[in-house]
């Protein structure tokens, strides 16, 4: 514990701007090792903390965004080293029992909100690393109230019994079957990238249904497609470099990436290793779609299809094109498109109705929007343009109705 | 120009809302400049600033209640309209495009009030060439130009109103009034607004009909205009052949566009 005691008194000290750094006491050569500090960097840029723990334009890590979640609200607490906001008087075995148990200090149970099902699979050195960059953060003061969540919801304990239902404390186990590279890409899959969070679907209790991992899930009137390497609904039509295009630049030859995908791309994938991308491209390709018949597409003579067709050529030929292809790193490509031809079509409908600005990286600095068309649209018009678009060219998928298009506009006003 | 100053209209101004955001932005701009020295620095977030409730856009005008002309103004400026765009076989006339209600619309909107142009003093005669320069609005303009016709009509045609004038009459009288050999009492005069009401009646017949005139879209059909479509990549290579889509409105068109 002298190596704790030691590590605080040297924070206390750097963050006391009266006393001259000359006084301060040397900390311990491992802890202040750059290459470790740099280290811990990087896992919390492939975990995304900053994601939930900042605000848009505040400090970051000082907390602060509030997650609305089916069970009620939860805001992301400040993790800068501050001791009465933040965790500046937490240990390193704090954070580790945080990320692998969801038990923060004192005992405090956390929400599944803060993806510990996914976490607890990291390694000894990714925490350790972790928690020695988290040190050199500058202290923040801001007070969060994390749990605003209604009764009886806000009881902590609760998790306690959610746990020994839904979530099992576990390492992340390498496949010796596999190569390196896929399980270097699982690992940061599963662990510190957690994409299930979003990408798999939830059960009942908000549980990842781990039979479904990866297939599509809905959370904030977003749809989060398939990432599995099913052709139709996922990206299996994707090659391993398309796939490092996307998640380095945020856009490839098909697909521009926007709203929450923009956000990790922007904090996270954008700044990680090539070598680190194409794992991720490697394990994530290889993971065997479940087995899915197609639908038949809609015959062109459906009446939705031709309501459809006609809002599809006064609305969104100018970009998207007559034949769906769009523009390469501009406008998407609707034709065999995973998210377009996925079973839930929120994500299309609410970017029909909303209109979005696709991410702006450094190799990709346009950041094109589309236009919202809810106000020129009823919602009998964005069903049939919707379905259109899914039955069209070589896509199909199930029509959609004017009430599901209600739906969506309706969460998206509530939002506002 | 005070914030005090400023004419109250009762609606929010388009420009000074965009004035203030780019005023903002600019302003983040600058601190983001300013702390990071002479290095440009990404902003933190999502990249560019981005708002789906942004955009203002126009509300579909429906016919109903004059907003600004009086019932018998409007019976005059329809029948103006009918007569500078009678009905043909090309296509219905001014007043069945709906031009009045455009013309009303406009009239009690920012165009009628001249909110968006300077209008302190001195007013000064211009040159021909610099357009209007008077203090007159248009709302005052066919306020006190509908008054001074019918005034003149009265007094010149033998009690008759403009109205009641023969086709023939009416359009004998306009064309004194844009030859300038008509004398109206009041501030405008003869040929001004016969200019004016020449042009607004345009406009109103070639607009987009979400204003409230070019109803379904006529003037657009008749010469063959394709509406608020820009995008021809996938014609562009058929020569010689007839251009069949039909025209499209900013509020959409028959085949899909909500109703009413």
């Amino acid at each position: 514990m002298t190596r704790n005691r030691l590590a605080i008194a040297a924070a206390a000290l750097l963050v006391s701007a009266a006393v001259p750094a000359i006084l301060a006491v040397p900390a311990r050569a491992d802890d202040q090792d750059f290459s470790l500090i740099e280290r811990g960097r990087y896992v919390a840029t492939a975990a995304d903390c900053v994601a939930c723990h900042s605000v848009p334009g505040g400090k970051p890590y000082a907390g602060g965004t509030a997650l609305q979640t089916p069970f009620g609200t939860l805001v992301a607490p400040n993790i800068t080293p501050d001791r009465e906001t933040g965790i500046g008087n937490w240990t390193e075995e704090d954070l580790r029992s945080t990320l692998r148990d969801g038990i923060g200090r004192g005992g405090k149970r956390l929400y599944p909100a803060m993806p510990y099902p996914a976490y607890t699979r990291m390694t000894d050195d990714d925490i350790h690393a972790l928690w020695a960059y988290l040190r050199t953060l500058p202290p923040v003061s801001n007070a969060v109230e994390a749990n605003q969540l209604p009764f009886p919801f806000n009881i902590r304990l609760l998790m306690a019994g959610w746990n020994l239902l839904n979530f099992e404390p576990e390492r992340f186990k390498p496949d010796p079957q596999k190569s390196a590279e896929w399980n270097r890409g699982a690992y940061l899959v599963q662990a510190l990238g957690h994409c299930g969070t979003c990408h798999t679907p939830k059960t009942m209790l908000g549980a990842d249904d781990t039979d479904r991992a990866l297939q599509g899930a809905n959370l904030q009137a977003w749809y989060a497609p398939s990432i599995t390497s099913d052709s139709r609904q996922g990206i299996g039509g994707w090659t391993a470099d398309q796939l490092v295009a996307y998640l380095k630049t945020g856009v490839n030859h098909q697909s521009l990436a926007s709203g929450p995908m923009a956000e990790e791309i922007q904090n996270s994938s954008s700044k990680m290793t090539d070598a680190d991308l194409n794992a991720i491209a490697t394990y994530l390709l290889d993971r065997k779609p479940p087995e899915r018949t197609a639908p038949t597409a809609l015959a062109a003579d459906d009446a939705r299809m031709k309501t459809g067709g006609a809002v599809y050529t006064d609305s969104c030929m100018a970009c998207h094109g007559g034949d769906g292809k769009g523009q390469t790193f501009l406008f998407p490509t609707l034709a065999d498109s995973g998210v377009v031809q996925a079973d839930d079509p929120t994500t299309l409908i609410r970017l029909v109705l909303d209109g979005s600005r696709a991410v702006a990286t450094g190799a990709r600095p346009t950041g094109p929007a589309m236009p919202p068309l809810g106000w020129r649209l009823n919602d009998a018009d964005v069903a049939a343009v919707v379905t259109y678009i899914r039955n069209s060219w070589s896509n199909a998928a199930p029509p959609v109705g004017a009430d599901e298009v209600a739906k969506v506009r309706k969460a998206l006003a509530q939002a506002d | 120009m005070t914030p005090s100053e400023r004419p109250k209209t009762g609606r929010p101004s388009v420009f000074h809302t965009s004035r203030r955001r780019f005023l903002a932005t600019t302003a983040m701009g600058l601190v983001a400049l300013s702390a990071s020295g002479a290095h440009a620095k990404i902003l933190f977030g999502t990249g560019l600033p981005w708002d789906s409730g942004a955009i203002e856009p126009p509300r579909q005008v429906l016919p109903g209640p004059w907003t600004f002309f009086t019932a018998r103004e409007a019976e005059m400026v329809e029948a103006i309209a009918e007569r500078l765009i009678p009905a043909d076989d090309l296509s219905v006339s001014g007043k069945d495009a709906g031009c009045a209600v455009f013309i009303d619309r406009q009239l009690s909107g920012h165009y009628g009030s001249s909110e968006r142009l300077y209008m302190k003093g001195p007013f000064q005669q211009g040159l021909p060439t610099q357009g209007d320069q008077s203090g007159l609005t248009p709302a005052v303009r066919y306020r006190q130009g509908l008054k001074a016709l019918d005034e003149h009509c009265r007094r010149t045609m033998g009690g008759k109103s403009f109205t009641e004038l023969s086709p023939e009459q009416k359009d004998q009288l306009l064309t004194a009034m844009e030859k300038d050999e008509v004398k109206f009492d009041g501030p405008v005069s003869a040929v001004s607004f016969f200019g004016q009401i020449l042009k607004n009646t345009m406009e109103g017949f070639f607009a987009d009909p979400v204003y409230g005139g070019n109803r379904d879209m006529v003037s657009w059909k008749m010469i063959g205009f394709p509406g608020t479509r820009y995008d021809y990549r996938d014609h562009v290579l058929k020569h010689n052949q007839k251009y069949t889509l039909p025209p499209v409105s900013i509020g959409g068109r028959s085949d899909w566009a909500r109703k009413g």
